[in-house]
């Protein structure tokens, strides 16, 4: 195959990103990317902590045109950060922080204004390896997924045609996600960069914060958001400049969430599917039904019970983690999720993973996390099995291991789980669990298509 | 306004916050175990992350009546203790 440009071409002046209150042109964007190049060392793998989303992708494009692999952690908790430091020894953080993260070697990240005549691009042979994207795993051992600089520039071109239908063109793309994760990567970076659109550096917590970044970008626009982030913004009531439309993702957006944000917003709703393994693959427009349309030049094949994916950008074909009807060639149902996956405010882990993490604490016998609310991609909540220690006490031995959205609340203490001879905590005892000790505090609302059993059940010990 | 009152209607402030954090977040704690001074978001103290801190500043909106705003360096500063919290509520309140 031949090498493609780093950047797609586009027409002399274009705008490539938002940062700080100052355009910035793809020209510039170039410029600052070739001369963060320069100061990289050969072969030295990256950790790109950057929190401001401009600065995010200068290191990224940087490591991509001088051949340096990034590496996209599950979690930047400190246990984590600190395996996968002893895995890359030679590993170099980038950061846009004063004080270096974890005390690793880090190189500081700035955007320096840049007047240049139009530099020349890179050419970069699609089968490069650029990013190294981590899943949790299910024994403590985080997942490698490999990603292609081919893979990536096509998914994102993909994604781009399907929602500039939507938008009618090219939007400038806010985010209210992590960009280290394959959803906010995707969506927030890539969509813009390799789509056409305007990359967007701010990335707004509270909703006046997301209101007022909307309002420093030009029309049309487009909201990158989590069934959560978006709750939390309708709930609070105040203007938004006018959207082109938004996007959802990570967990089941219930379809009154969906209505009500078309409603409140004037702006179509559009969910995307995808996963850290395939990567972005389908959307739907939530309020139309629940029927999910296949990227161009993608298959799934079914098999059993598992569905793969193939064809378009994906080198060879990739099994699915959730369990899919297939409707036609290009259309398909989400019908359930194979166990373990958990997804909250687009951060990503694994049920799995969390239960090895608890249960090897000291003093813990027994435990399992559990989803008990689904559909708002609420918190997580654990049993346990821990005579003599307390809910602090578990909650501060599991920080240096877990992000905290992922910390249970509540851990409810038990003499013992309800684990069949399989050692298997069986779905209605699951239930009965939640119901009996979880269900009374919150209010509930049943989750869109998915009538699967709650998460957390079936834990193999 | 509210910044010149006596100290005994800031701690009352400081109270009426707490309860509506453990309220809001269904802790299993009592809103008097939140002392004024320990730390609300973070690993310390109360331990709050950020999905909390957009579901406690919901409930700020509403009832004291002005959106909360990010700081540009530190999105969660005025977290940093319940103390914090109910001054800026106190000064900014429009309700």
């Amino acid at each position: 195959m031949s090498s493609l440009p780093l950047l797609p071409p586009a027409p002399a002046g274009h705008v490539l990103a938002l940062h700080a209150g100052r355009a910035i042109s793809q020209d510039e964007f170039l410029a600052q990317v070739l001369a963060l190049a320069a100061a990289l060392p050969a072969g030295r793998p990256l950790l790109n902590l950057c929190n401001d989303r401009y600065h995010f992708a200068l290191g990224l494009f940087a490591a991509i045109a001088h051949g340096n692999l990034s590496l996209l952690p599950n979690s930047t908790a400190p246990e984590n950060i600190a395996a996968l430091h002893a895995a890359h020894p030679d590993l170099l953080c980038l950061s846009d922080q004063q004080e270096p993260p974890f005390g690793l070697p880090t190189l500081r990240i700035t955007a320096p204004e840049i007047a240049t005549a139009t530099p020349a691009m890179p050419q970069i042979p699609p089968e490069q390896v650029v990013a190294c994207v981590f899943t949790s795993g299910s024994t403590g051992q985080p997942q490698p997924h490999i990603k292609t600089f081919g893979r990536l520039f096509a998914c994102a071109q993909a994604e781009a045609r399907r929602i500039w239908a939507t938008t009618g063109g090219p939007c400038a793309v806010l985010g209210t996600v992590p960009f280290q994760h394959m959803y906010g990567l995707e969506s927030t970076v890539l969509l813009p960069i390799f789509g056409g659109g305007i990359l967007c550096g701010e990335r707004p917590f509270f909703p006046a914060d997301v209101a007022s970044a909307l309002a420093d970008l030009p029309a049309p626009r487009f909201l990158v958001t989590t069934p959560f982030h978006l709750r939390n913004l309708l709930d609070a009531e105040i203007a938004l400049p006018p959207l082109a439309a938004l996007l959802s993702a990570t967990a089941p957006l219930a379809t009154e969430l969906a209505t009500r944000a078309e409603a409140q917003l004037g702006a179509p709703l559009l969910e995307i599917y995808g996963s850290t393994e395939t990567g972005q693959i389908a959307t739907r427009r939530t309020t139309a039904g629940p029927d999910w349309a296949l990227f161009e030049g993608l298959s799934l094949e079914q098999e059993g019970d598992y569905t793969w994916a193939d064809g378009a950008f994906l080198e060879q074909r990739q099994q699915l983690g959730d369990v899919l009807e297939l409707l036609d060639e290009s259309r398909f149902r989400l019908i359930g999720r194979h166990a373990d996956m958990i997804n909250i405010a687009g951060k990503r882990s694994s049920l799995a993973y969390l239960n090895h993490i608890l249960c090897k604490l000291p003093g813990v016998r027994d435990a399992a996390f559990c989803l008990p609310d689904e559909s708002e991609a609420g918190r997580l909540a654990a049993f346990v099995v821990a005579p003599g220690l307390s809910a602090a006490a578990i909650n501060s031995a599991l920080r240096p291991y877990l992000d905290p959205l992922f910390l249970p609340r509540p851990l409810v203490f038990l003499d013992s789980l309800p684990r069949n001879a399989t050692g298997k905590i069986p779905a209605a005892e699951l239930q009965a669990l939640i119901e009996q000790h979880l269900k009374p505090q919150e209010s509930r609302r049943s989750a869109p298509g998915l009538s699967s059993p709650p998460r957390g059940a079936q834990h193999d010990r | 306004m509210s910044q010149q009152e006596p100290a005994a209607s800031d701690a009352a402030l400081e109270r009426e916050v707490a309860g509506m954090i453990v309220e809001a977040l269904n802790l299993e704690i009592s809103a008097d175990e939140i002392k004024a001074e320990e730390a609300l978001y973070g690993d310390d103290g109360l331990g709050l992350d950020s999905i909390d801190i957009l579901e406690v500043a919901l409930v700020v909106s509403k009832r004291y009546g002005f959106q909360l705003k990010a700081d540009s360096e530190d999105n969660f500063r005025i977290f940093s203790s319940l103390r914090s919290l109910a001054g800026h509520i106190a000064a900014k309140r429009t309700k």
